[in-house]
């Protein structure tokens, strides 16, 4: 009765320690002898197979020389399997944040890589359907590395298994580790390719305005103020040294609130398509710098501008279950 | 990962690094293999380094040319050895195919391949050199190896330099050093080969069992050293140095060869001086051992005792004439311990009168006069002496370079021509007395030796080659030297003091004590050492090497553990080494590390944007009963960590220690938190 109790978490125990499967690794995570494997790389067995031929032949004509030559061939694989180790071995890696992504396509996670006392070279970080990061780190610094995980479909996309590696000194030896961040994102629904026009307001209420041209036209400029959203900083201006000012729009600004209605769509609409339209709409606003209101079934975002609402509010659409 | 990386185009850097690999492993090649092979082999490796790999090995000449051309060389190889399937011909084929493969590469899959047929190519050197020079011409193909394989890796970002790209491996390389002493030390080694006869090193220098005029004297030219000797006690006179050989009855009229009797023989009696030595003997791809006359008893090992000799101890056994056979073919390096005894005599075997009278029909001139002579003469003894004193008396001249002999080789040497070596002149001598009606035969050996007086230590050189005659006279062998007769300088004081100053004599054979000939005896005695020390090493010289540490008979498998432990060793060593290093660094941080596990442990991990002590305040709201103790570690940590570098340092370090030991175990954090 109390083995098979135990069983089972004995085995999930050991999967964890050799896998990794589950995201148990909370803060930084040093990498010890524990959690680094090592084998040969095909070019690391053939260098050995080659060896093994050269031994047979140094014993059947008994070579004392080419006993040494192998020997000291030998040596130096074996020292290069230790310096695979000591490459990876002491280095840290710690979670630091996720960036954004639309249903479609790829997030980048960051993660902190530390070095340790020692210099590194050729780690490469890579999570687990993405590119490879490769990173030379001299002894006591830490670097910021960014691996990028393809981001299928909307909702929370969890940065997985990272997998850290090095051939490094000869290629002879691939060295790896496993570590499994708690680390989760947010990815936003693909914006609808063409949507329609952005809504004035509540279909059917008086309070209807007239249609706003979807394209402003540029004002001119005003003091810089902060929080304004980056995308509308006069940049040319800031180089030439004249100042920060912030650009104004024909007809943006509080000219007209947007408010965006989950009951205001076609009934007949999916869901994954009102949310695609609802992001594509909150992108266009903020191009347009228009504040704008949401209201999804069971939850309601009030009127606001700028980029944590607008994160708040596609954070929403991601996660939105219907 | 590593996969995908394997099919990387090859970029310059790395196939210039494989071409410094392929010319490290084909140059000392050089004078082993065919010059046209050693010429093309080359050139292919030089043209792939210097030329751009388009104009080589494009489209058609990749697919057709170049295996047309491997044909090409292995047909060419055939043709002129006259066989493929052996290991000389298939060293050559690898020199050339090399070569081939390089002009062809593109990936750094071809690359990998490359190394490996490099690397093999290398060894193959030491089939025809175990030299000093042969070890160093060794050295820089690992290296090359080293930095082919760190450049075939791939360096991401800028350019490296050759010296850099060095380093790494020429690090390992002394890093693997003890490992690779320890494994040449202990990894078992075999006394005969796995397959095949490794004893198809070509025509080797020794003697054979076979003897032709001008057999010996050919040999003569050679420097090559045969064996050499230590002598327990004082080496004999050099008129007892007779190290006897094969022993030759068989006669065609032209050539000597063995007889073959399954017949072993009995030890000479013990009339003269005992002597022990100890023989370290040339590998010469046949079957004898060479002992002074007469061997006293069966070789051994040396480093056996007397009294523990038995069956399995047996090296070789004593043939009916007197030869000892080794029972292997001494194609690697032999040391073995010997005892002699000078002037002893020979019982004759059964058979022995019978067989060593046989006589051709030929050489009739020779036989008439014999009869002649002993018609004359009332003994055989007489009889013998008056031959001598013929070669003696006579003007016979004792030369390198006698005339050709046409029909009858023994009538027109003894009676037209009478300019002979050694050879000659103990085949005419036991002809003599076979017409004569005493059985007689040849032996052959050495004759002389040199002491190193450098190394204390006997070097017998091909040089000192020598046939002389055994004569059954009152039922004993009795020693004859005919060329003793002849020039008694022979005997006396080797070939260089015998032979007149026209004839061509190998430079060591002289006398004189040059600064020059010094210098070799020097060099060799450094090379006699590499022999024994390097060289030789077989599986006796390790077991005695063993048992100086008290590991006697071990079982491979013993030797297998032993190895597999001091390679623990080894590892823990140099992974140790770098650990010490890093604990130094930065103590303060590992302690806090420890305590930030501890507290993640226990639920409360730290924050990446959290400093030390910001967390500390965090913890010590968590956990109030252990407050202070929580921002003491925190406090010190950020002192030590970030403050300025002063003097209190290492009492705030013992703080820090102290504070994390006392910090509770996560358990306890987690159940004191309410």
């Amino acid at each position: 009765m109390s083995s098979a109790l135990t069983a089972p978490t004995l085995a999930s125990r050991w999967r964890q320690r050799l896998w990794r499967v589950s995201p148990a690794d909370l803060d930084l995570v040093v990498l010890r002898h524990s959690r680094i494997y090592i084998l040969p790389t095909p070019r690391g067995l053939a260098v050995i197979a080659t060896l093994t031929i050269m031994l047979l032949t140094s014993m059947n004509y008994a070579l004392a020389l080419g006993y040494a030559l192998t020997f000291l061939a030998g040596g130096m694989v074996a020292a290069a399997l230790l310096a695979t180790f000591r490459n990876l071995a002491g280095l840290s890696l710690s979670p630091m944040v996720a960036g954004e992504a639309f249903a479609g396509g790829c997030m980048d996670f960051t993660l902190s890589l530390a070095s340790g006392s020692r210099d590194r070279t050729g780690i490469s970080v890579a999570a687990r359907d993405g590119a490879a990061v490769i990173a030379d780190l001299p002894a006591g610094a830490t670097r910021p590395v960014r691996v990028t995980v393809p981001a299928l479909r909307r909702g929370r996309l969890p940065l997985g298994r990272v997998t850290l590696a090095s051939d490094f000194p000869l290629g002879l030896w691939r060295g790896w580790a496993y570590v499994h961040f708690p680390l989760t994102a947010s990815v936003y629904p693909a914006p609808e390719a063409s949507p329609p026009a952005l809504p004035t307001g509540r279909q059917g209420s008086e309070a209807r305005r007239a249609a706003q041209p979807s394209d402003a036209e540029l004002a001119g400029l005003r003091d810089y103020v902060n929080g304004d959203p980056p995308n509308r900083i006069a940049w040319k201006a800031v180089a030439r040294g004249a100042g920060w000012y912030t650009k104004q729009f024909e007809g943006a600004g509080g000219s007209g609130a947007l408010e965006l209605d989950w009951a205001d769509l076609p009934p007949a609409l999916d869901v994954e398509v009102r949310l695609s339209r609802f992001t594509a709409w909150i992108l266009a606003a903020e191009r347009e710098a228009r504040a704008f209101s949401m209201r999804l079934p069971g939850k309601e975002l009030p009127q606001g501008q700028g980029a944590g609402h607008r994160r708040s509010a596609l954070t929403a659409l991601a996660l939105f279950e219907p | 990962m590593s996969t995908k990386k394997a099919a990387l185009p090859l970029t310059t850097a790395q196939t210039y690094w494989l071409a410094a690999l392929l010319l490290c492993a084909q140059v000392p090649l050089w004078v082993n293999v065919l010059p046209w092979v050693a010429i093309a082999g080359t050139g292919l490796v030089v043209a792939r380094a210097l030329l751009p790999q388009r104009s080589l090995a494009a489209g058609k000449s990749r697919t057709v040319l170049l295996p047309l051309l491997a044909l090409a060389v292995a047909v060419g190889i055939r043709v002129q050895l006259g066989y493929f399937l052996a290991r000389d011909p298939c060293v050559e084929f690898l020199y050339v195919l090399v070569g081939i493969k390089f002009i062809e590469s593109r990936s750094t899959r071809d690359g990998t391949l490359l190394i490996c047929l490099g690397l093999f190519l290398a060894v193959t050197q030491f089939f025809y050199a175990q030299t000093i020079l042969a070890a160093l011409l060794g050295l820089p193909t690992l290296l090359a190896l080293g930095g082919a394989l760190a450049a075939l890796r791939g360096a991401s970002g800028q350019p490296v330099s050759w010296t850099a790209q060095l380093a790494v491996p020429a690090r390992l390389i002394v890093q693997g050093i003890p490992l690779a002493a320890l494994l040449f030390v202990l990894f078992p080694r075999l006394a005969g080969p796995l397959w095949g006869s490794p004893a198809d090193a070509g025509a080797r220098t020794g003697l054979s069992e076979r003897m032709a005029p001008g057999s010996i004297s050919e040999l003569s030219l050679s420097d090559a050293v045969a064996f050499r000797v230590e002598f327990r006690g004082t080496p004999p006179a050099p008129p007892d140095r007779y190290w006897r050989g094969p022993v030759l009855a068989r006669f065609n009229g032209r050539e000597w060869s063995a007889l073959f009797r399954l017949q072993t023989g009995t030890f000479a009696r013990r009339e003269g001086p005992v002597i022990d030595y100890t023989v370290t003997l040339e590998p010469h791809g046949k079957l004898w051992l060479f002992a002074l006359e007469h061997p006293a008893a069966l070789p051994r090992p040396p480093a056996d005792d007397a009294t523990t000799a038995g069956p399995l101890n047996e090296i070789a056994h004593l043939t009916f004439d007197q030869q000892l056979l080794s029972r292997n073919t001494v194609t690697q390096t032999v040391r073995y311990t010997q005892r002699s005894v000078l002037r002893g005599s020979v019982l004759a075997m059964a058979g022995d009168a019978t067989d060593n009278l046989q006589l051709p029909r030929d050489n009739a001139r020779t036989a008439a006069f014999a009869r002649e002579l002993r018609a004359r003469v009332d003994s055989d003894q007489a009889y013998i002496a008056a031959v001598l004193d013929r070669f003696h008396n006579e003007p016979y001249v004792y030369t390198l370079a006698p005339p050709l002999l046409g029909q009858d080789p023994v009538d027109a040497f003894l009676f037209d021509t009478r300019r002979g070596f050694c050879e000659h002149y103990a085949g005419a001598f036991v002809l003599l007395l076979r017409a004569a009606g005493i059985p007689a035969r040849v032996v052959t050996g050495y004759q002389g030796g040199e002491m190193n007086p450098g190394g204390g230590y006997m070097i017998v050189r091909q040089s000192d080659a020598h046939a002389w005659a055994e004569a059954l006279v009152d039922g004993h062998w009795q020693r004859f030297d005919p060329t003793a007769a002849v020039a008694p300088s022979r005997i006396e004081g080797g070939l260089g003091a015998a032979l007149p100053n026209s004839d061509q004599v190998p430079y060591l054979a002289r006398m004189e004590m040059t600064w020059f000939k010094n210098l070799r005896l020097h060099w060799d005695a450094i090379n006699y050492g590499w022999q024994r020390g390097v060289v030789g090493f077989n599986i006796d010289r390790q077991r005695d090497l063993l048992s100086e540490f008290g590991v006697d008979n071990a079982h491979p498998l013993q030797l297998a553990l032993m190895i597999i432990g001091m390679a623990c060793f080894w590892s823990l060593a140099i992974l140790g080494i770098s650990k010490l290093r890093r604990d130094s660094t930065d103590e303060e941080t590992a302690l806090w590390r420890r305590a930030c596990r501890r507290l993640a442990r226990a639920g409360l991990a730290r924050r990446p944007d959290e400093g030390p002590l910001d967390f500390a305040d965090r913890a010590a709201l968590r956990w109030p009963r252990w407050s202070p103790l929580l921002r003491r570690i925190g406090e010190s940590y950020a002192r030590l960590h970030y403050g300025p570098r002063q003097a209190g340092r290492a009492a705030l370090l013992a703080q820090l220690r102290t504070s994390v030991d006392a910090l509770p175990g996560a358990r306890q954090l987690k159940t004191g938190s309410g």
